[in-house]
């Protein structure tokens, strides 16, 4: 394996946040501020490569190896369950996992609650450890609608600042728990570049530390 | 790798007969009830089911070491290996996975302990030179838990956060608990410790002094020690190497080779499994998934035979016999064929023709 630290970062809003954060703890990249219709971007001086992939793919190209280490929200983390090492809370893109629904509504334990959401397995280990019967229904976006529509009589998904549920008459019923972006690392690849990783870790670790 | 996927097995099969164990053949299917009362011990939960010819329902075997548990005997020491294939759900489909490993059955000792781990590393080296074999003790981590204070849910969450090396995870659960600051600080610091197996003894010692019985970590202690002197850095303590705590109740590893994206090889001491199953021995075992090394064969590193021998036409069926005897005396595998084959890989080519045997490649 090469010295040289493949890392998967989020595309969108949260992974140039991401980046920034990794270019202030020494991990310069100028290629990829410049990206053109390159794929991969790499600074050999600070032995990194960089690429950026869908947010819920993060945790995917880390744990089959393409990266050695990636950001991913635990939202993610929590449905795909990947087999890797989540190393470090970097405390970016804190949002709630949450059950929402429409204001006033109240669960009927005599009917099946139908639960709209992108995360199946968060729902359903929710719901399992209340006892709760539910039908999922699993959508990939627009998941405010279920409900509105009478599709869903909640929906478990991630809320931000409530916004959105706010317009739409919906409300939390309840925060299943925060979410925020960790550095993720593939198993065999923290063992083999150990030192490498952990001071990647260790950086951040100090520069969240100094702005908080 | 320089030597086949065939020459792999057959120096790994070596490692473990070099210690005595016995080869353990067994059937591809075993009575689906074993699975079915013991699912948690699978890597997957889905087995592949038919039903047999007198009505059983039967299972293509999902795992190897509950059939060799269920056949062991109650009296003596079992030490055994096996070189089997299993059926397993692997992401949309069910795949026939190559795994080999070992079992050590009845009245396992300190001895045993170490032998089972020591042969783990030495499967490790065989396949590569840059390996790492990870271990840990559920028990003396369990014990540990548990004498800080931590209840059975908040343990569970405990161990995978352990497992994740997710230290403000932990941090934040042994808050929650309000586990005495000191406790905290040890645990914290364990669920840290990764360091190569000579160096791990003082720093276990002091971790876990007032939480875990004297007697165990000293066991543990001893293992490390000995396991660094054999196999230097390449053993590490890291009590992030966690399995299902149901099953496994002690020594618990897993094995690293660099240039492979997963785990080869997880093993451990398997005492609650045994429990489950009614059986009054202990255990001790490992798996290697040899699959999984197939990165480490890429690049046409991996041959379909070690030699190619080419023949014309006229050459007599005689002459190309003496050759491919002479060339496979070294053990190589030799192909002889009249022409080339575009599908097929070797390392050499001979061509043996009226004038005799030449190397050409």
């Amino acid at each position: 394996m090469s010295d040289i630290i493949n890392i998967a970062l989020p595309k969108g809003r949260l992974g140039d946040r991401v980046y920034e954060m990794f270019a202030a703890a020494g991990y310069r990249c100028p290629e990829i501020e410049n990206p053109g219709r390159r794929l991969t971007f790499e600074n050999p001086e600070a032995g990194v490569r960089y690429f950026w992939v869908k947010p819920s793919d993060v945790a995917i190209y880390v744990e089959k190896g393409a990266a050695d280490i990636g950001v991913a929200g635990l939202d993610i983390l929590s449905e795909y369950r990947p087999d890797v090492y989540e190393l470090f809370d970097t405390g970016l893109g804190k949002c709630r996992m949450t059950v929402a629904g429409p204001r006033g509504f109240k669960d009927d334990r005599k009917k099946t609650l139908r639960v709209a959401t992108k995360f199946a397995n968060v729902a359903k280990d929710y719901y399992s450890s209340t006892g709760r019967d539910i039908e999922i229904i699993k959508l990939n976006g627009s998941i405010e609608l279920a409900p509105i529509l009478g599709l869903s009589d909640v929906i478990v998904d991630i809320v931000e600042t409530g916004a959105t549920l706010k317009q739409n008459d919906l409300e939390v019923k309840n925060t299943l728990f925060e979410v925020s972006a960790r550095l993720i690392a593939n198993k065999p690849s923290y063992r083999f570049k150990r030192e490498r990783i952990t001071e990647i870790k260790n950086r951040l670790t100090e520069l969240k530390s100094k702005g908080e | 790798m320089n030597y086949s996927k065939s020459e792999l097995h057959r120096r790994l099969r070596a490692v473990f007969e070099s210690a005595g164990y016995r080869r353990y053949k067994m059937s591809k299917f075993e009575e689906y009830d074993l699975y079915a009362e013991n699912k948690d011990f699978l890597v997957s939960e889905n087995v592949l089911t038919f039903t047999d010819l007198d009505g059983r329902l039967m299972a293509l075997k999902p795992d190897v070491t509950l059939s060799i548990v269920k056949n062991c005997p109650e009296e003596g020491i079992e030490k055994l290996y096996y070189h089997e294939n299993v059926y397993r759900a692997a992401g949309l489909s069910f795949k026939e996975i190559a795994q080999a490993g070992l079992e050590c059955i009845g009245k396992i000792d300190e001895y045993c302990v170490c032998e089972v781990l020591a042969l783990a590393a030495q499967s490790l080296r065989t396949i590569s030179e840059s390996y790492e074999l990870a271990v840990s003790h559920l028990g003396l981590m369990r014990q540990a838990l548990e004498a800080a204070g931590l209840n059975e849910p908040a343990k569970k969450e405990a161990f995978r956060l352990i497992g994740d090396k997710n230290s403000d995870g932990l941090g934040q659960l042994l808050k929650r608990e309000q586990i005495d600051g000191d406790a905290s600080e040890k645990l914290l610091k364990l669920s840290q410790l990764d360091l190569p197996a000579e160096d791990a003894s003082g720093e276990i010692r002091k971790l876990l002094s007032e939480l875990a019985p004297q007697d165990s970590i000293d066991l543990f202690c001893d293992t490390c020690e000995l396991l660094g002197s054999e196999f230097s850095s390449a053993v590490r303590v890291d009590f992030s190497t966690v399995g299902d705590l149901r099953y496994y109740s002690g020594i618990f590893f897993k094995g690293y080779i660099d240039g492979v994206p997963s785990g080869v090889l997880s093993g451990g001491q398997y005492d609650g499994l045994m429990k489950k199953l009614k059986k009054s021995a202990r255990a001790i075992g490992f798996a290697l998934y040899l699959d999984a090394l197939d990165p480490l064969f890429e690049d046409g590193q991996d041959v379909d035979a070690d030699i190619l021998l080419l023949y014309k036409d006229n050459v007599p069926a005689a002459e190309i016999f003496k050759a491919k005897k002479a060339l496979s005396e070294n053990g190589e595998s030799v192909c002889a064929m009249s022409s080339r084959p575009d599908n097929m890989k070797f390392r050499k080519i001979y061509t043996v023709d009226g004038s005799g045997v030449r190397r050409v490649e």
